[in-house]
């Protein structure tokens, strides 16, 4: 009982050694090209939602940028703003609100792309009693955190529903509680739980909040203005290799599952839920907007819609929160 | 002593019958449960998760691997700097009350604020996961070891004395032999807590990992990954609980010695003034240390706030009074349920270690039991809880009443031990029945023990409310620091923090004061 964990231990130690060693006698190519180490902070546990991230660092396109890249995972209890400001990563995968709040405390955040140029936020629900429009919510019960308050009402707000109508039940990331009859609809992501009740053999009716003017930049990227103005050549050389990684997950979202799987074996991932997962998020990824300009982009236009969503949820911002100037020099416009 | 030994050692001879009717009632109760909640997504029937750990058993067996080493790591280091601490605390007296005083603000740190912090101290690996399992041992292990250390006649100490040896020598010889059962009791609490520590510690960052797992299980609706997860974490704690125990019999072979202390002749007012005095020493040991850290660390004022930064988020900023307002409501929805959850767990603990007693039989069916309910990660059982007592305040004060139940249990158990061997025998002579024996000999003997739960319960609480909280109910402080970490309201998140930390040192003190006009009575020894 003692000694099995001390013996696996002092195994993990040896192999460490050993890969010390073996990087030792490695360095001698890899310090002619010089490539510099940086990290990159995802926003959730590794899954297909960060494919395009592990394209390019299979394929080796952040090498060829002379970047030796990490990708740090994320978690429920890993907020992504403190990594970046301290440092320890270069970029974070953070959203429109979460950037607006921390830059409202001081954080010297720009937004450098968007990964999700529709917001994945969706209202789901049964067929049997479904939610096709904000208007059908009044009179159910959806299960949300209540943390998330601040979204529905924004949504009602902009299309004329009194919140009042909808009982809010405070409930766990799950949707167990609905289909245990708790609650009639759920606040969630169009990329996860809905793809957990089909795996399942369960049918569900899924309400795009971005379809209903819940206008809000997900899954963007955030650096700090320090980075921004001295490390300008690593962050090109980052946002390359995404560009890059994510048309490339956008024409096989399959083998960009298989991959996942591959890399992270310890995740408890299966293929057919990350398969569902990488094809349902594509939709909101590239846009009209997108094949013109190139993945990331946006205008003045949509960067109006988002302060009009986050002055809804309580956020006072500018339009100098997004700087393109990384995602021109990338796209070469 | 058999007799005594009896209920302590379910693996032998005829209770050892009662463990196995005790595991079958619990697998044939489980089943039936989950072929009556088919649909509900809630429990995996035993025979499902048999058939998904064999199924998966390589990616299984790595997370647990990688928990369990880092669960272990902790539990090491967590326990040599409980035993430092509590060399430290005998040497210099004096500091005693400033060193656990410190020792349980610390603990009372909630996960919610400490695990991001220590992700961005130690970067990727393993270090949140080690020092976060560390954090959920130490305490456990310190108090009773604490305890322990005086348990010790005072003759004893007048043998050391009259060969002219000094307070090393009592701390070697006496002390630390004295402690050796409380000992086993802290460890024997503490192992299931790392194991929680490092998964909770994976849901800062991690790759790999039971933590990993359960987060994706919940999400996915996978029923049977969830409840195989529970069900090893569960079969993990309880073996390193039984192997504890089972180090504890082989090494503990005496009776323990008749302890007979003069009263002290120290009033009340004096007590109250020492206890004031070293209140404020904490608070300064506190603020020194949370100074000292931010700076050591070279800690981000973004995110890392100091003292001066929580006094005028509270005080003199601008929207104080609103912040004070919130933390007021926050702290109003979570006293509901933490203060009848904590005295139902002491009562159930304290209740069921008597019936152990008095009933021997019973304790080998149910302490199997007991130990499962403490070792289920939290993480898993709330929403099955939820289902089955609702979204109302029931089901959080159940969960609070589990996560202090088992530690009073245990404490108590080894306490009912205590009782001197010599005067059960007097008891013995009399005839005296069970009953007797059990209110004038081994309650009186249970009290440090309990009195030392009682008082590891107020943070134990603290933190079992602001994790269900956290993760289930999305009320009062545990959801209130979760949002403000997520919207970077990190005033408002350290001004929480601070006034948790500082709710629970003065519910500890609260409880000590209860404790010295108690012990004053039957345990003066205890009140150095």
């Amino acid at each position: 009982m003692t000694r099995y964990p001390t013996f696996t231990r002092r195994g993990l130690m040896a192999t460490g050694a050993a890969g010390l060693g073996v990087a030792a006698l490695g360095l001698t190519p890899r310090a002619a090209r010089a490539q510099s180490s940086v990290a990159l902070q995802l926003s959730w546990l590794h899954s297909s939602q960060f494919g395009g991230s592990y394209i390019a660092q299979s394929r080796g396109w952040w090498a060829e940028e002379g970047l030796d890249v990490a990708l740090l995972p994320g978690g429920p209890n890993a907020p992504v703003e403190p990594p970046v400001v301290s440092g320890t990563a270069l970029v974070g995968i953070s959203a429109a609100d979460y950037t607006a709040a921390a830059v409202e405390q001081g954080a010297p955040f720009k937004i450098l792309g968007v990964a999700m140029q529709k917001n994945p936020f969706v209202i789901a629900s049964l067929p049997a009693n479904p939610v096709n429009t904000p208007a059908d919510m009044v009179g159910k019960r959806i299960g949300m955190a209540l943390a998330n308050t601040p979204v529905l009402q924004a949504l009602c707000t902009l299309n004329g529903v009194d919140i009042g109508g909808i009982e809010i039940v405070p409930t766990q990331y799950s949707a167990q509680p609905m289909l245990a009859g708790e609650v009639d609809c759920l606040l969630c992501w169009e990329t996860d739980l809905p793809v957990a009740m089909a795996i399942e053999g369960i049918e569900s009716v899924t309400m795009l909040m971005a379809d209903f003017g819940y206008a809000l930049h997900s899954q963007t990227y955030i650096a700090t203005e320090d980075s921004l103005a001295n490390r300008r050549a690593e962050l090109v050389g980052l946002m390359r290799g995404e560009v890059r990684g994510w048309n490339a997950y956008r024409e096989d979202t399959d083998a960009a599952a298989a991959l996942t799987l591959e890399l992270y074996p310890d995740a408890g991932l299966d293929l057919p839920t990350q398969q569902m997962q990488a094809a349902r998020q594509v939709p909101l990824m590239f846009s009209d907007l997108t094949d013109a300009n190139g993945f990331g982009w946006w205008t003045d236009d949509t960067v109006a819609a988002n302060i009009e969503t986050l002055a809804l949820l309580g956020r006072t911002v500018t339009p100098d929160l997004w700087d393109r100037s990384i995602l021109e020099e990338v796209h070469g416009a | 002593m058999s007799a005594v030994a009896g209920y302590a050692a379910p693996a032998t001879g005829g209770s050892g019958r009662g463990t196995a009717i005790g595991l079958l009632l619990v697998v044939l109760g489980w089943e039936l449960a989950a072929r009556a909640l088919v649909g509900a997504f809630v429990l995996a029937a035993p025979s499902q998760v048999l058939a998904w750990l064999i199924e998966n058993r390589g990616l299984m067996g790595r997370a647990l691997a990688e928990t369990l080493g880092n669960a272990a790591a902790g539990f090491v280091l967590g326990n040599l700097a409980a035993l430092a601490l509590a060399g430290i605390a005998l040497a210099f007296p004096a500091s005693q009350r400033i060193v656990t005083g410190v020792a349980l603000v610390v603990f009372c740190l909630p996960l919610v604020a400490t695990g991001p912090i220590l992700r961005v101290i130690f970067g990727p690996g393993d270090g949140p996961q080690i020092v976060l399992a560390a954090l959920a041992v130490y305490y456990t292990t310190l108090i009773p070891l604490l305890v322990g250390m005086r348990a010790a006649p005072a003759t004893w100490f007048d043998l050391i004395a009259s060969y002219g040896r000094g307070r090393v020598s009592a701390l070697i010889h006496v002390r630390l032999m004295a402690s050796l059962p409380y000992l086993f009791a802290g460890l024997q609490i503490a192992a299931p807590a790392a194991f929680l520590g490092a998964m909770v510690g994976e849901f800062t960052g991690a790759e790999r990992g039971m933590g990993v797992l359960t987060i994706r299980a919940m999400r996915a609706l996978d029923v049977e990954m969830t409840w195989a997860l529970a069900t090893v974490a569960t079969a993990v704690a309880v073996a390193a609980y039984l192997a504890v125990g089972a180090i504890a019999r082989r090494v503990l072979q005496d009776a323990p010695p008749i302890i007979l202390a003069p009263p002290r002749a120290e009033g009340a007012e004096a007590g109250i003034g020492r206890l004031l005095l070293s209140l404020a020493g904490v608070a300064v040991a506190i603020l020194v240390l949370w100074w000292g850290a931010i700076a050591v660390f070279d800690l981000n004022p973004f995110f890392a706030k100091g003292p001066q930064d929580v006094a005028r988020a509270l005080i003199w900023a601008p929207n104080a009074a609103m912040a004070r307002a919130s933390l007021g409501a926050a702290l109003g929805e979570t006293a509901v349920f933490l203060l009848p959850g904590y005295l139902a767990g002491l009562a159930a603990g304290a209740g069921l270690a008597i019936l152990f007693v008095l009933a021997p039989a019973v304790a080998g069916t149910a302490m199997p039991l007991a130990i499962a309910l403490r070792s289920v990660p939290i993480v898993t059982t709330a929403p099955l809880i939820v289902l089955l007592l609702g979204r109302g305040a029931l089901g959080t004060i159940v969960l609070v009443a589990v996560m202090v139940f088992f530690p009073t249990l245990v404490a108590c158990i080894h306490g009912l031990k205590q009782a001197p061997g010599q005067v059960i025998d007097v008891f013995d002579s009399y005839a005296a029945g069970r009953l007797q024996r059990l209110i004038r000999v081994r309650i009186p003997a249970m009290l440090p023990a309990f009195f030392a739960a009682a008082r590891m319960g107020v943070p134990a609480s603290v933190l079992a409310v602001t994790v269900v909280e956290w993760l289930a109910t999305g009320a009062g402080l545990g959801s209130m620091m979760a949002i403000s970490a997520s919207v970077s309201d990190y005033n408002l998140l350290w001004s929480a923090v601070a006034l948790t930390a500082a709710l629970s040192a003065l519910g500890y003190a609260g409880v000590g004061l209860i404790e010295v006009r108690i012990l004053r009575i039957y345990a003066p020894e205890q009140l150095t």
